[in-house]
């Protein structure tokens, strides 16, 4: 690219935002999604009990010993709230994985072999888009039975057709440049243009495909779960919400406020600090989509 | 037009398939486990065993089960509900009325406020009022559904009373006229189709209001200023109305989306829908339900789908030459 042209780039994207700098919303978002990784990780040491042990009365309501009070099983709430982290973090991200492995697959195959092959696999990709997504998610859980790996594969298997779509028409767009055709006249293998060419063009749309898919994933695995089709035993978000909701009349005490509204809240922020940081990493990586 | 109905029969079809196959494919059908020799379940009378097979069909060839399964859903015919011994297709009609009134009045009003919130931001952009709104918007849009559900019945339900917990309509009551019986459905339908709109209202608005900026830059526009146009029509009838396509483009998927808040939420304020029966049978694994609801979920998106593909080629005939082709 010549000097000229990339100045005439450059000019046009730099009123909107410079392009090293990450908007304000992204960096936050970035670091809400560490601070529940970490929260996660330390779960042990910072939950004042085993989120499975009776460690007080049904349904106490909060004091020193339960900053959360306890559940009706008498469960200590804000345990339940930190290990609840590692649920969720690890449905988003196994399901982000199995989403953009299975995407990456499919688009790479339809984008680089071309032909009835590419039009089989984008005709499958269509339909996949049209089904209505959690009724059918609904009835995979039911038939597969709940687990936190079941549900894993469940949303992966769900989800792929949107990445596989955006890396099927990289690849095509690529597979098209004249670098790599000449790289093949050079007799290169499938392989080595794949690995040397193509990979990391895709790359950056790996990344945000990853943030993207779990945002997702997290919203799912906990929609899952307050449905009641989790995991019975891992105590996540969603799953907490759907026990608390279980009780007659929560909502007409104030006992909501420290068991209903608490992994509620954590939730959303999670999913939110995700698509934040997920519309950032796009932004930096398709300057067009540039918000005017 | 016609290529677009073909691909909506082959997806029509697939789901079709994909809910014959499921059952008979995964683990975990109540049938199977009484008809496994390696399940706690097993039942050891070959005779009784032989009479279930039978009873649900399965003795037949696979093709032959398929025949029938496909003559039963063009039939209405879906089969029985474990769980409440009633058709599946009669249940299904009992409760799709509620579930097309909540997605129908939130996708209304989401659209009609999206719109218009849309345009006026976009016509005021980088005010206040329009970074606001479009961070207000991803908010909503990207929190949950049900978890917006909760924050609204909290407040509007129980701290403020102002609206019923729970339910489409009070139990157990008799309205002495129309107006009284319309004045309840309507009070009980305001949460939970006011969650609905606020989830959808978000992608909406940043919709109109993104493409109508990018509009609002085009030469047209221009040309139509320095022609000493109203504002008011350079708004409305210049960038609005170039805004609708991409709009009614994507109403198809706003369906979809509602279809998925509607499950959430019709569980959450039980809400007598389709989402609330799939959710029930569900708990009581009643498959036929599950599979009936899906379904019938399925047929609905796709006319939807079908709806917007046939509205877009009426507001852009250059759609249609394509589609054609």
């Amino acid at each position: 690219m010549s000097t000229l042209s990339r100045m005439s780039l450059r000019i046009r994207v730099r009123p909107l935002r410079s392009a090293s700098a990450p908007g304000v919303e992204t960096t936050l978002g970035a670091v809400v999604v560490v601070l529940f990784a970490l929260v996660a990780l330390a779960a042990p040491l910072l939950a004042p009990y085993d989120p499975h042990a009776f460690s007080g009365q049904p349904l106490e309501r909060p004091s020193p010993a339960h900053p959360l009070g306890t559940n009706d099983a008498g469960q200590d709430i804000l345990s339940e709230l930190l290990y609840g982290a590692r649920i969720s973090l690890a449905a988003g991200l196994g399901a982000a994985l199995g989403t953009v492995a299975l995407g990456l697959l499919v688009g790479a195959i339809a984008g680089y072999a071309g032909g009835p092959l590419d039009l089989l696999l984008m005709r499958l990709v269509d339909v996949m888009l049209t089904l209505p997504r959690l009724p059918f998610l609904i009835l995979l859980a039911a038939f597969l039975g709940s687990g936190l790996v079941q549900t894993m594969t469940i949303i992966s298997l769900l989800f792929w057709p949107a990445t596989a779509r955006v890396i099927r028409a990289q690849v095509q767009s690529q597979r098209q440049r004249g670098y790599v055709r000449m790289a093949r006249n050079f007799g290169a293998g499938t392989g080595y243009v794949l690995r040397r060419h193509i990979l990391p063009s895709i790359a950056p749309l790996i990344a945000f495909g990853l943030v993207a898919a779990a945002g997702r994933a997290v919203a799912m695995e906990a929609g899952l779960a307050f449905l009641g089709l989790g995991d019975p035993t891992a105590k996540s978000w969603g799953l907490m919400m759907r026990f608390a909701l279980n009780l007659p009349g929560l909502l007409l005490t104030d006992r909501w406020l420290w068991w209903l509204l608490p992994p509620g809240l954590c939730i959303t922020l999670l999913i939110l600090a995700l698509s934040y940081l997920g519309m950032g990493l796009e932004e930096r990586w398709q300057p067009r989509l540039r918000r005017r | 037009m016609r290529a677009r109905i073909t691909s909506y029969l082959v997806t029509l079809w697939v789901v079709l398939t994909l809910n014959f196959l499921l059952p008979r494919l995964l683990p975990g059908d109540p049938l199977a486990a009484l008809l496994d020799p390696q399940s706690s379940d097993y039942v050891f009378d070959a005779e009784v065993r032989a009479a279930l097979e039978a009873c649900y069909g399965l003795d037949r060839p696979l093709l032959v089960q398929y025949g029938a399964y496909l003559r039963g859903a063009v039939t209405g015919d879906l089969g029985q509900s474990i769980r409440l011994n009633e058709p599946v297709g009669e249940l299904l009609t009992g409760h799709l009325p509620w579930t097309l009134l909540l997605t129908g009045s939130a996708l209304g009003l989401a659209s009609l406020v999206g719109l218009l919130g849309g345009a006026e931001a976009a016509w005021r952009r980088g005010s206040a009022a329009d970074r606001l709104l479009t961070a207000v918007s991803v908010v909503t849009s990207n929190a949950p559904v049900y978890f917006l559900g909760m924050m609204l019945l909290i407040v509007f339900g129980a701290e403020l009373g102002w609206f019923p917990l729970a339910g489409g309509r009070t139990p157990f009551s008799h309205y002495d006229s129309i107006p009284a019986a319309t004045a309840d459905v309507v009070k009980h339908l305001v949460l939970p189709a006011l969650t609905l709109t606020l989830s959808l209202l978000g992608i909406q608005f940043l919709l109109v209001r993104n493409n109508m900026v990018a509009i609002l830059g085009e030469d047209f526009m221009l040309v139509a200023r320095a022609k000493g146009l109203k504002p008011a029509r350079l708004k409305w009838r210049h960038a609005l109305r170039n805004t609708l396509l991409p709009f009614v483009a994507h109403l198809a998927a706003q369906a979809g989306l509602a279809i998925t808040g509607a499950v959430f939420i019709e569980t959450l304020f039980q809400y007598p829908g389709m989402g609330r029966l799939i959710f029930e049978a569900v708990g009581a694994r009643d498959y036929p339900v599950i599979q009936g609801v899906f379904l019938l979920v399925a047929i609905v998106v796709l006319t939807a789908n079908l709806l917007a593909d046939w509205l877009n080629t009426r507001l852009d005939p250059r759609l249609a030459e394509e589609v054609s082709r």
